[in-house]
């Protein structure tokens, strides 16, 4: 028998074959609360796993933590267990400035900023979105009349070079990807994206923004936000709806 | 607005889904399959024919062979204001278990060019539009064709990663085969990159050969599936009408 995953503490079995992955560890919680019944199956570190039912199909959610280097941590244990679609559902910093806040993004590729993709792969390989996850949550959102944005995101891992709690000139640091009409600042997408591919699997994500860097003092309520966060769990799930009757 | 230096066309004059062939006899395929066509302009290696299938107005531009020229071709086509960009083309397979007449649907390419690098850092992804990925599978299935969906490997010098390199071409290319590329092309990446900088919507179709290891052999029905390639552009290009 296999043992426990060094990190998440999962056994084959523990899983469902699509695994949400917020980064922040009590948004776990919040989006096992948008499950049909759900239980805590194992906790450690910032890895707190849930594995419930939606609609008939079993499902499950880990956090990641922060960053590119803890997810991959997630992605590869949480395969070994079983899982087929890692779907990050997350937050991130707008970098356009006509989306509107909040907005939701579905994310199609994304910007390899970050370390950890580098020290999987070669830089010239893209992190590219899984199209059934891609097309199931443009599909689920216009079914549930939620207003989403596809597009790339810019993955990095120095969130203080980034956001705009930082003190660098991040317009200046963001200019190449605003040009090129990246839509958001994030850390994940591109871990989730490539590892995934990379190991056969479907890897997606959606992310939610309360406004975009350019206008630091303006953006959406924190209510407005948790609903946002809300909406995009419920596309989410009708994915990994649509993803199980794909394959079963 | 004067005529775009090198495609030499003005707004207006290329239909909004254009295929661009890097080679200019796949240019006299797409005619052909046409119900009508006729040609536009030619200048250098960009050849365009627009024409009507099934009531539905296509263009085609070759582009010539490689990043440099594509890059020029796609960054004119947005310019005059086209809205998808289909690469078909031919391309060397890596993966054993692809067949001559197969069709290669790229969901996104590696960026082993250098042209694109010169645009924008190479962290940038080079991606397909969904909903042009989307068309090329609707069109391969009504069409009865076997395709294959993935990443594809544009780099720039074809005698390092082709049938006719010297040496032992595997080692070379193992850590793509590795990661599940499908193919090896020289124009992808620049498609994808030109076009979605500027949020225009670009897809490839590339034609499968035998995989160029050892043992490998040209496509004895090479003709027919070109044939087939454009076919399945065209077809595209409607579903991308409806």
């Amino acid at each position: 028998m296999m043992e426990k995953q060094h990190h998440l503490q999962l056994l084959p079995g523990d899983v469902g074959e699509t695994v949400f992955l917020p980064g922040d560890v009590s948004r776990a919680k919040i989006i096992a609360d948008h499950f049909d019944s759900a239980e805590l199956v194992a906790q450690n570190r910032h890895y707190n796993t849930f594995t419930g039912i939606y609609q008939g199909v079993k499902v499950s959610v880990t956090s990641t933590g922060i960053g590119g280097a803890a997810a991959a941590i997630a992605i590869e244990e949480l395969i070994n267990v079983g899982a087929k679609n890692l779907i990050r559902i997350g937050t991130g910093g707008a970098i356009q400035t006509w989306l509107p806040s909040p907005c939701i993004l579905v994310i199609t590729a994304a910007v390899r900023g970050d370390g950890t993709t580098r020290e999987y792969f070669p830089i010239e390989y893209p992190a590219v979105a899984d199209l059934d996850i891609v097309e199931g949550m443009m599909a689920s959102a216009e079914e549930l009349n939620i207003e989403v944005h596809p597009g790339l995101e810019w993955s990095h891992d120095t969130f203080y070079a980034g956001s705009t709690l930082s003190k660098l000139d991040i317009l200046t640091i963001e200019k190449p990807w605003i040009d090129a009409g990246v839509l958001i600042a994030s850390q994940e997408a591109s871990t989730v994206l490539a590892l995934s591919m990379a190991r056969k699997c479907r890897g997606g994500t959606i992310l939610c923004s309360s406004g975009c860097h350019q206008y630091p003092d303006e953006g959406a309520s924190e209510d407005e936000m948790a609903q946002a966060v809300s909406n995009a769990i419920k596309i989410s799930l009708e994915t990994a709806v649509k993803l199980h009757n794909l394959d079963h | 607005m004067e005529k775009q230096h090198h495609i030499n066309l003005l707004s207006g004059e290329a239909a909004p889904t254009v295929l661009i062939p890097s080679d200019l006899g796949h240019v006299i395929n797409f005619v052909e399959l046409m119900d009508v066509a006729e040609k536009v302009t030619q200048k250098r290696e960009y050849i365009t024919y627009t024409g009507e299938k099934d009531g539905v107005k296509i263009s085609c531009t070759s582009t010539g062979l490689g990043c440099s020229p594509t890059a020029i071709g796609v960054e004119e086509l947005v310019r005059i204001g086209t809205e998808n960009i289909i690469r078909i083309g031919t391309c060397r397979a890596i993966q054993p278990y692809l067949e001559p007449g197969d069709m290669i649907i790229a969901t996104g390419a590696v960026r082993g060019d250098r042209a694109i690098e010169e645009l924008i850092p190479i962290d940038y992804p080079a991606v397909a539009d969904f909903r042009i990925v989307r068309a090329l599978i609707n069109a391969c299935e009504k069409l009865g064709f076997k395709y294959h969906l993935g990443i594809v490997r544009t780099h720039d010098a074809y005698y390092l990663e082709s049938p006719q390199t010297p040496g032992d071409l595997k080692p070379r290319l193992q850590k793509w085969i590795d990661l599940n590329v499908l193919a090896i092309d020289n124009e992808s990446s620049a498609v994808f990159v030109v076009a979605g900088m500027q949020g225009v919507k670009a897809g490839a179709i590339l034609l499968s050969g035998y995989p160029i290891f050892e043992g490998y052999s040209e496509d004895p029905d090479l003709e027919l599936h070109v044939n087939n390639l454009v076919l399945a552009g065209i077809e595209a290009a409607k579903i991308l009408h409806e």
